[in-house]
């Protein structure tokens, strides 16, 4: 059981390439073609052609199918396709499903992909006010009539506990929308280049859902992000070097809901992504302080918090003081506060360029970089590695 | 548009100032059938205003001054015209906001009423959720005798009114759309299946069912058809006794839907039995809401009248047991500052609440014995083609329910000064409205005998009315 012990998939596969379209608001053109768009550029970026394909992996959420996104981008045969659910949880797993199929000889070349209309089209935080009565839409159906209706809510009943029993206010939350925006001012990539804020700034933004401020909340981006997986071997004779995926993870807690597992103990941390951590170290073999970068989902500020601490960077209640005195590199693209929401697709991509040494915020000599995918939910992980690392 | 509307703002401002109305006289003097009419509406028994010598009802202050079915009488022509112009740029509806009254002395039967009053504002143009439009606001001054009109005689009282002037958009398309509008405003929807639908029956029946495990006996929610401490699929329930605490909770502001008026809070509660659930807090406002608040069960009726099956729905709600000492109550903008925060201990006392159920008979009686008879008040008809689901309370049988709310509690002997409200969402038929008072200063406190109670009245849709009354206790009432 891979939950108790450490698994045999580090480092036999390994990210090749990867590849975006520009991020938007309005992208004007269709979900489909913005998929094809950022496969493609992965491909390109991994010196590979369509045709050497046979995997792709997706969300769940992704409204573009394996086999339409591969006969438009000139991929041919697939012996493996794959989508994980759970929305940005999946983030990490598609990558993870992809270095499966990869290190089983099930697939040779697989690419992961997710691509939508986020901002112009089906906005995620405009809430949920209808479900159908499946198991998961009754999950979900508890909190409607109460009015408990947005991704924001979900988050600031959890954030609001977190505050109360470690006496903080939620200016704590600012230091993690600072810190990605200073990152974002310096990223041409990024909604947010040129346009850092200040602690003052985030406390003086309005409520979204209180404790949360506008500034607690990521953006809403159209846009597509591809990642290509192969093997070690494979990706050591690709024209990029090759960013190896030294430990992956998915995790679901007991007693899980998606954003609103408010049944179970606490309140205060992410049980799920205490069950990807423990993996990811059992596997990996390291240990916080071996991370060169940390790039932790932030579709709101909290959870970044609460990753910290169930990592293990610091102790609970006290990840603010940990970003505030720098203690990790953090979310160096701006993350999804400062460069684009791709639903922790582009966090992928800029682990992947941090361990090329290509990131506009570089850390010097990062051979270990740690990524995560949507808190809240059953999420995912990576431990992306230099190949000498 | 904007320069259009901008240049009816600087003729709409140019009002304020002007009389709205001159010399007004009361239609009939003060009086004993009208003064019971008035109580037998608002459900008033103060043996103050019957026998020997009665008082009329502070409350009804306005209502010997009101024109009644054969219209007003004494209006100014500024008043008019101002209505004209407003109406011609399509603000043609009109709700009551605000009403503060001062009563300086009571009025007895055989006194001769006579007014004037003043337009004090008119707002910029303002969006609120019936509508864009304007507030406009008059004070008028009532006096009783004096021969002439220059102003002799005794002041008794003032009162000062705000209305909003606005454009029914709303009430135009739910006008075409039938039940477009009340679909729209409707709650979310439980989801309910197979699985849960034994949570909802009970529900029904005002019960809060928790499945207990059939092997292990450990309780769990939300519902599932097994339990996740042993995976044993048998089950009964057992009902909530009703008490829990709120474990967390969070005020909604954005984004805006159609059932909810933020910021609104939404909480986890954990039961006395040791589940939680997601649910509402009652009771208190949205920035009195905290972690560790006790809260106590009941069922509240959100949508639809009783045993209308497709519309209705009933949630299972908690109310506060007691507001937050911490907090500051929420202020409306229509109130003068009060010197609450020094109101603790034993001088903050709460009030017992009134329950009242909002009738249509109590909003057609209130509205006749105010003479007020705009039909948004007596005709449901009329009222739905302004936009309105139904009739509505109109703000003097509000004004007298705070009133009488008030009077009940400090006894007869106690005299009403002040009574300044302002109205939130409508009294419909068919709702329950709550009245609670906190006295935020004691009467032994204030030097001249007089106690100041906060008043908020809760329907089923939220807020109906705020409010701050200052009552004079006469010989130690209640307080």
């Amino acid at each position: 059981m891979s939950v108790r012990s450490g698994d045999g998939l580090g480092g036999r596969a390994a990210i090749a390439g990867i590849g975006a379209t520009e991020f938007s608001k309005d992208s004007g053109r269709s979900e489909l073609k913005l998929a094809v768009e950022a496969v493609r550029a992965a491909l390109a970026d991994a010196g590979l052609a369509p045709g050497d394909v046979d995997g792709m992996v997706t969300f769940t959420m992704d409204t573009s199918p394996e086999i339409t996104v591969a006969q438009a981008a000139g991929i041919g045969e697939l012996s493996f396709f794959s989508r994980v659910h759970y929305g940005g949880g999946a983030a990490c797993a598609t990558v993870q499903q992809a270095a499966m199929a990869v290190a089983t000889g099930v697939a040779e070349v697989v690419v992961c992909y997710r691509a939508f209309n986020e901002r112009s089209g089906r906005r995620f935080g405009s809430g949920v006010q209808r479900r159908e009565p499946s198991a998961e839409g009754a999950a979900l159906g508890w909190n409607l009539p109460f009015g408990l209706l947005t991704p924001a809510s979900w988050v600031a009943m959890a954030a609001q506990r977190y505050l109360h029993v470690y006496g903080l206010t939620p200016e704590a939350f600012g230091h993690v929308a600072v810190a990605g925006r200073r990152y974002a001012a310096r990223n041409p990539a990024a909604y947010f280049y040129g346009k850092p804020i200040t602690l003052e700034e985030h406390a003086a933004s309005r409520w979204i859902v209180e404790p949360l401020r506008l500034l607690d909340c990521c953006q809403e981006t159209d846009g597509g992000q591809a990642i290509v997986v192969t093997s070690a071997e494979r990706a050591r004779d690709l024209r990029r070097p090759p960013a190896l995926i030294t430990a992956a993870a998915q995790g679901a807690g007991r007693a899980q809901e998606q954003m609103t597992s408010y049944y179970r103990d606490g309140l205060t941390g992410l049980p799920e992504t205490g069950v990807v951590a423990g993996q990811l170290w059992r596997s990996s073999g390291l240990t916080p302080g071996e991370i060169d970068v940390g790039i932790l989902y932030d579709h709101f500020t909290p959870f970044v918090l609460m990753q910290l601490e169930e990592f293990g960077f610091c102790g609970a209640g006290e990840a603010a003081d940990f970003i505030a005195a720098d203690g990790l590199p953090l979310n160096t693209h701006g993350g999804q506060l400062g460069e684009a929401y791709l639903h922790g697709m582009n966090g992928i991509a800029e682990g992947v360029r941090q361990i090329r040494g290509t990131s506009v915020n570089q850390v010097p000599g990062a051979s270990r970089v740690l990524v995560t995918a949507g808190t809240g939910v059953p999420t995912s992980g990576l431990v992306l590695g230099t190949d000498e690392g | 548009m904007g320069g259009a509307d901008c240049s009816l703002d600087e003729r709409l401002k140019a009002y304020a100032g002007r009389a709205a109305m001159a010399g007004g006289v009361g239609k009939d003097p003060v009086n004993a059938a009208m003064i019971r009419h008035w109580c037998e509406a608002v459900g008033d028994t103060n043996p103050a205003y019957t026998g020997e010598a009665p008082i009329a009802p502070p409350t009804m202050l306005q209502a010997w001054t009101m024109g009644g079915l054969s219209g007003h009488m004494g209006r100014s022509a500024a008043y008019d015209e101002l209505f004209v112009l407003l109406d011609g740029a399509g603000y043609t509806a009109v709700v009551a906001t605000d009403c503060e009254q001062e009563y300086l002395r009571a009025l007895r039967p055989g006194d001769e009423v006579r007014f004037d009053a003043v337009i004090e504002s008119v707002s910029a143009r303002k969006t609120t959720k019936l509508g864009v439009g304007y507030f406009v606001t008059t004070k008028m001054d009532v006096w009783v005798g004096g021969g002439g009109r220059d102003g002799e005689g005794d002041v008794v009282g003032t009162h000062r009114f705000r209305i909003f002037k606005y454009a029914p958009d709303g009430g135009r398309s739910a006008g075409k759309a039938g039940g477009a509008r009340k679909e729209a405003a409707r709650r979310p929807r439980p989801v309910v299946n197979r699985d849960n639908a034994g949570f909802w029956a009970g529900v029904a029946e005002k019960r809060l069912l928790i499945q207990r495990c059939g092997d292990c006996g450990r309780l769990r929610f939300p519902w599932l058809p097994g339990c996740n401490g042993c995976g044993s699929e048998k089950w009964d329930t057992v009902e909530a006794r009703g008490d829990g605490v709120v474990f967390s909770y969070v005020v909604m502001h954005h984004p805006p839907f159609p059932a909810f008026d933020p910021p609104y809070a939404v909480a986890v509660i954990e039961l006395a039995e040791g589940v939680r659930m997601v649910s509402d807090v009652v009771g208190v406002g949205h920035d009195e809401v905290r972690i560790g608040m006790p809260v106590r069960l009941e069922f509240q009726r959100v949508d639809g009248e009783e045993g209308e099956e497709e519309e209705e729905l009933v949630l299972p709600v908690f109310r506060a047991a007691e507001p937050a000492r911490d907090a500051e109550p929420a202020e409306t903008a229509s109130e003068p500052a009060e010197p609450t925060s020094e109101a603790t201990g034993p001088a903050r006392r709460e009030v017992p609440p009134l329950v009242v159920p909002i009738t249509r008979t109590l909003i057609v009686a209130g509205a006749l014995a105010s003479r007020d008879y705009q039909d948004v008040h007596h005709d449901a008809e009329a009222a739905r083609e302004k936009g309105a689901p139904d009739i509505f309370m109109n703000i003097l049988t509000t004004n007298g329910l705070v009133g009488r709310y008030i009077t009940d509690h400090f006894g007869p002997g106690c005299v009403l000064r002040k009574v300044a409200i302002r109205l939130g969402a409508p009294n419909y038929p068919g709702d329950t409205m709550v009245l609670r008072g906190t006295v935020t200063e004691a009467a032994e406190s204030t030097g001249d005998g007089t106690a100041v109670v906060r008043v908020v009245g809760e329907n089923g849709l939220g807020r109906h009315v705020t409010g701050t009354v200052t009552v004079a206790v006469v010989g130690g009432g209640a307080v």
